[in-house]
């Protein structure tokens, strides 16, 4: 044993020596005491890092399961919180046991260092150039000139497309932005201390360092670089005669403007769309290139893509935002072309969405556009066509950069491009797939002079095939335009459908597929899959940014145009229900891309469904029914979009040296710290061996002599003694305790005495009785678990410890694998007081096991408790209560500690648990009533 | 119990001020570390909640400099940065703890009862 306890306990064995409670104590013994009340307070910080530090694994656990989105400040944040837990610990263990396991802190810092190599930020190399035209890049310089104008580059390199002339603000020319006056690291501290689960936060965070960023000047060199770009493109400032630059494109018109866009890396090679994040400017004067360019950067810390990257498990310094600067091309026509229909890439068809104007309507989903459907056997055809009504375009304004502006009325049902130019297009997007080896998404664009151009190009995403309808039901009429939209009345399968006109009992309706005889009622019938398969949940319908952060988990997204701004809703939706918009648009990719299926062109949607409360969209079906419909929605589980990423690698990289638990039997030889390979194996060992200290330190007080006897007392009841060990910090015994045995009577400890209170107040009724594959699990189990073989000798591992003072108790009891811990204060000031509760793990299998941690963290939080469950942990604490109040809950406690042990075993049974779970409550009513 | 917080963020130190005195604490703030430095030397804090990144005098310097004077005050470092390093080095200049932010107030005030008790 330690220095520390041989000279406390020789000097209380002095027979000059009074031992404590005798008499006048000497100034020596009071010495002794202070130390010895100091080494009970660092047994405490010790217990207290240590479920700091068990907190945090699970909930690493949890995120590891990819059921919520995370970012990197996550992975740094839970790594450095458990390395500064667990570095407490050491600590603690060492200063309680006088430096007896040196090794430990090369342990630690062994493993420390491993995971600080996986969670650094890599430093990416710069030195490049701050810009590059455009016909100077192409695919191999993607990394510096992000993916989007390296494409256009390649296009016009190798194809010899037209695509507009214009230069890209390098990933160096970023990087020097973000560096100069320490711009990155002033945000990343702010995106560090706002919790990014929160929509709310992440609004105000967004707006807070979008400002800083425009705030923020561009370096010199930047500056001059960029300027020197736009007057190669559009002459000197104020000299209007030099005009324009003959670049490669024909069709910018007198005055040059640039249509300003983000070219992040990895924004389109990733298997990532960010579909309609970022901002892109058009028609954008000379002069004022230099401020939109940092409108672009601010827009990489916009809701819509810190969300994406969120929930895509993109780390931010993953994407650096180059900016491309392309002159304007004054579009009469423009759109998106798919080589392949994205719903179904096997399909051979080329889907066109045509608009008159620019083509920012298509991509925005501000309108139905036209659609041109080509059959790519040759000789190439127009196989379908759908005209939609077109009352308004954009167009370049000086002012404005862009407006809306109406239609002349004999054009507005008029199709924007003829069939000429959709066999031109088609065949260019044909040719781009073969280029690249992928079916492609393009963007383009028609000049006043009739001149074809690519604004870009990059893969297309395709929707989820496991979801595509089966069985009897009409196949999906999307962007095909095969033989269904041919019998659906509603006639157009890209630009809106039919809608009843309200509720209506059962069965289908006129212009609606007919899935069967007899149906479910129908609120809803008609409109566009744009991403197949069927969600339920509360109709939400968002109109503006505020019902953003009303809207519920699991809610169904309700809208009246499929704007990009809605996509952070996506990761929380279960379907999404627009009045207006296309399979083209963002929202319909970013929605294909999350798995969430989505039915769009349902006119008149958020009026009918804003009181409809659960519904169920059947987007494959084209319809939108009351209630939830579990026969339509199928058992699909949702796409787990952080597997796989970087950042959800990084955390799961970070986590091998963390979770695992390799020292699992006190017992072995192996339950040393030369065989700690994780943070967590490092807690497990220095909790038990804290116990083992302090618990099994000599008692200096002792009559029988040095060694005999130990610190720790064992619980005696009624003349029985038990298997618990009491250690008395200050005041927790009525008088001093010179035996190895303390009686309860003895005990002054308010809040111990509560608890065993608690624990005692009904007797327990033994193990429920399970069926045989309760059983089961639990031998299963066992197989893996020495803790609970039964046959195992009564050791100091199979005891349970108090420490206590007057109005203290911190218990640490065996109830499976791991300590089960309560700890309670309850002193006259009540904002001393708490009650902690921690448990994990269990007997039988997960599932079960997790059964039992939420119904547990239920009762408790009925009272006042947060409850915390992570998998089969519960964490629930409760504080600030006046004594008496804290008194009553810790018997609670006490009385959950004996009795929810082992239901785990029936949690799954409602038979068996049913019944369990009433009495339960019932004794719980009398024990610890809910406060009134 | 009588607590000094250290934050250029004022309003993140007005937040931490009212939420701390409504769990009955004494709070006095500061927004740079000369500043605090100086309160520590006059003042009797039972406490002190640090950040760490600050302009000037930073949170590691700030905290060598209150050791320095009142070794016996107990110190919580809260930052916005994860950085290991960081905490770790906090640690061994004599922190109590540390946190990161977003602080959970009830945490906060755990923490802040504990550095007491211990001390």
């Amino acid at each position: 044993m330690g220095g520390f306890f041989h000279t406390l306990g020789a000097l209380f064995r002095r027979q000059d020596v009074p031992a404590p409670g005798d008499g006048v104590p000497d100034a020596e013994t009071e010495r002794l005491r202070a130390l010895y009340r100091e080494r009970c307070s660092r047994f405490r910080l010790l217990l207290s890092a240590n479920k700091s530090a068990l907190e945090i694994m699970a909930d690493m656990e949890e995120a590891l399961r990819g059921v919520r989105p995370f970012g990197m400040t996550y992975v740094r944040g839970a790594c450095t919180r458990a390395c500064a837990s667990v570095f407490q610990i050491v600590r603690h263990l060492n200063a309680l046991s006088d430096d007896r396991w040196p090794e430990l802190e090369t342990k630690f810092d062994e493993i420390r260092a491993g995971i600080e190599a996986v969670v650094a930020p890599h430093v990416r190399a710069g030195g490049g150039p701050l810009v590059l035209p455009i016909a100077e890049t192409g695919v191999d310089l993607a990394d510096q000139a992000g993916g989007k104008m390296a494409n256009l580059g390649e296009i016009r390199r190798r194809l010899g497309i037209t695509v507009p002339d214009g230069f890209v603000v390098t990933a160096s020319g970023y990087q020097r932005f973000m560096e100069a006056g320490g711009l990155q690291e002033e945000i990343d501290r702010r995106v560090q201390a706002a919790d990014a689960t929160r929509l709310d936060e992440v609004f105000a965070l967004s707006a807070s360092i979008q400002q800083l960023i425009l705030a923020a000047p561009v370096p010199d060199d930047l500056a001059g670089a960029i300027t020197a770009q736009v007057e190669r493109l559009a002459g000197p400032p104020h000299d209007a005669r030099t005009g324009p630059h003959p670049g490669i494109n024909a069709c910018s018109g007198a005055e040059v403007r640039f249509a300003v866009r983000s070219s992040a890396v990895g924004e389109d090679s990733l298997d990532a769309s960010f579909a309609g994040q970022y901002r892109s400017e058009l028609n954008v004067p000379p002069e004022d290139v230099l401020d939109t360019f940092k409108d672009i950067v601010a827009s990489k810390y916009g809701v819509t893509a810190m969300t994406y990257r969120l929930a895509r498990g993109i780390p931010d310094e993953d994407v650096p935002m180059c900016v491309g600067c392309l002159v304007m091309v004054d579009a009469v026509a423009g759109g998106v072309a798919y080589s392949r229909n994205p719903l179904d890439l096997r399909d051979n068809t080329v889907v066109i969405n045509a608009v008159p104007g620019l083509p920012k309507a298509v991509v925005d989903g501000s309108f139905s556009p036209d659609v041109f459907v080509v059959s790519r056997e040759v000789p190439m055809a127009v196989a379908q066509r759908q005209i939609a009504a077109k009352p308004q375009r954009f167009v370049r304004d000086p002012i404005e950069g862009v407006r809306l502006e109406d239609m002349p009325p004999d054009l507005v049902d008029a199709p924007c491009i003829d069939d000429a130019r959709a066999l031109e297009i088609a065949a260019l997007a044909a040719g781009f797939e073969v280029f690249y080896g992928e079916p492609q998404d393009i963007e383009w664009a028609v000049c006043p002079e009739g001149v074809l151009t690519i604004l870009q190009s990059r893969p297309l995403r395709e929707a989820r095939h496991d979801e595509l309808p089966e069985g009897e039901c009409a196949p999906v009429a999307g962007d095909d335009g095969t033989d269904a939209a041919e019998t659906d009345a509603a006639g157009s399968a890209l630009s809106g459908g039919d809608v009843a006109a309200g509720p209506t009992e059962s069965g289908p309706l006129p212009g609606g597929y007919n899935c069967g005889e007899s149906g479910p009622p129908v609120l809803l019938l008609g409109g566009t899959p744009v991403s197949p398969g069927a969600g339920a949940g509360l109709a939400h319908v968002v109109r503006k940014d505020m019902d953003l952060l009303s809207f519920p988990d699991g809610g169904v997204l309700v809208i009246e145009r499929a704007l990009p701004r809605w996509a952070p809703l996506l990761s929380r939706a279960s379907a999404v229900v627009a009045e207006a918009g296309g399979a083209a648009g963002h929202l319909a990719s970013v929605a294909r891309e999350y798995g969430v299926p989505a039915l769009f062109g349902l006119p008149r949607a958020a009026e009918l469904l804003e009181h409809a409360g659960i519904v169920t969209v059947d987007a494959d079906n084209r319809r939108v029914h009351p209630g939830r419909i579990e026969d339509i929605l199928g058992h699909a589980p949702r796409r787990n979009l952080m597997e796989g990423s970087p950042v959800h690698t990084a955390l799961a990289e970070a986590a091998r040296l963390v979770l695992p638990l390799n020292l699992l039997d006190p017992e072995s030889p192996r339950f040393a710290p030369a065989h700690c390979r994780t943070l967590h194996d490092i807690t497990r060992f220095c909790h038990e061996k804290s116990v083992e200290v302090l618990f099994g330190a000599p008692d200096p007080t002792s009559p029988a002599g040095p060694g005999a006897q130990r610190l720790g007392k064992q619980l005696r009841v009624n003349g029985t003694k038990l298997q618990y060990w009491l250690l008395d910090i200050d005041g927790g015994f009525r008088k001093p305790v010179p035996g190895p045995v303390v009686d309860l009577a003895d005990i002054a400890s308010a809040p111990m005495l509560a608890l065993w209170d608690g624990m005692t107040a009904v007797p327990w009724a033994g193990p429920p009785a399970t069926d045989a594959r309760g059983f089961l699990s639990v031998m299963l189990e066992s197989t893996v678990n020495p803790d609970l073989e039964p046959t195992a000798a009564t050791t100091l591992a199979n005891r349970n410890f108090l420490m206590i003072s007057r109005d203290y108790c911190n218990l640490q009891a065996r109830f499976g694998y791991h300590f089960c811990t309560v700890e309670a204060m309850a002193a006259d000031n009540p904002h001393e007081n708490y009650v902690t509760f921690q448990f994990k793990g269990g007997a039988a299998s997960a599932d079960r096991r997790a059964l039992r941690a939420r119904f547990v963290g239920e009762v408790l939080e009925a009272r006042g408790f947060r409850a915390d469950v992570k998998d089969d942990a519960l964490f629930a604490s409760l504080e600030g209560l006046p004594k008496e109040r804290i008194l009553t809950l810790v018997r609670g406690v006490g009385y959950l500690l004996i009795h929810t042990r082992q239901i785990d075993m029936v949690a799954h049974n409602e038979r068996v648990f049913g019944p369990i779970r009433d009495r339960i409550a019932a004794d719980m009513a009398k024990i610890a009533p809910v406060a009134g | 119990m009588k607590i000094l917080i250290v934050d250029d963020e004022t309003e993140f130190l007005d937040l931490m001020h009212k939420r701390l005195e409504r769990r009955g604490m004494e709070v006095d703030t500061a927004d740079n570390g000369t500043d605090a430095v100086a309160r520590v030397e006059q003042g009797a804090y039972d406490a002190v909640v640090l950040d760490v990144k600050m302009p000037g005098m930073d949170g590691l310097e700030t905290l060598r400099r209150i050791k320095a004077l009142r070794p016996e005050v107990p110190v919580v470092l809260l930052t916005g940065h994860a950085s290991l390093g960081a905490a770790l080095t906090g640690m061994e200049l004599g922190a109590f703890d540390y946190m990161l932010k977003p602080v959970a107030i009830n945490e906060l005030i755990f923490k802040l009862g504990e550095a007491v008790r211990h001390a």
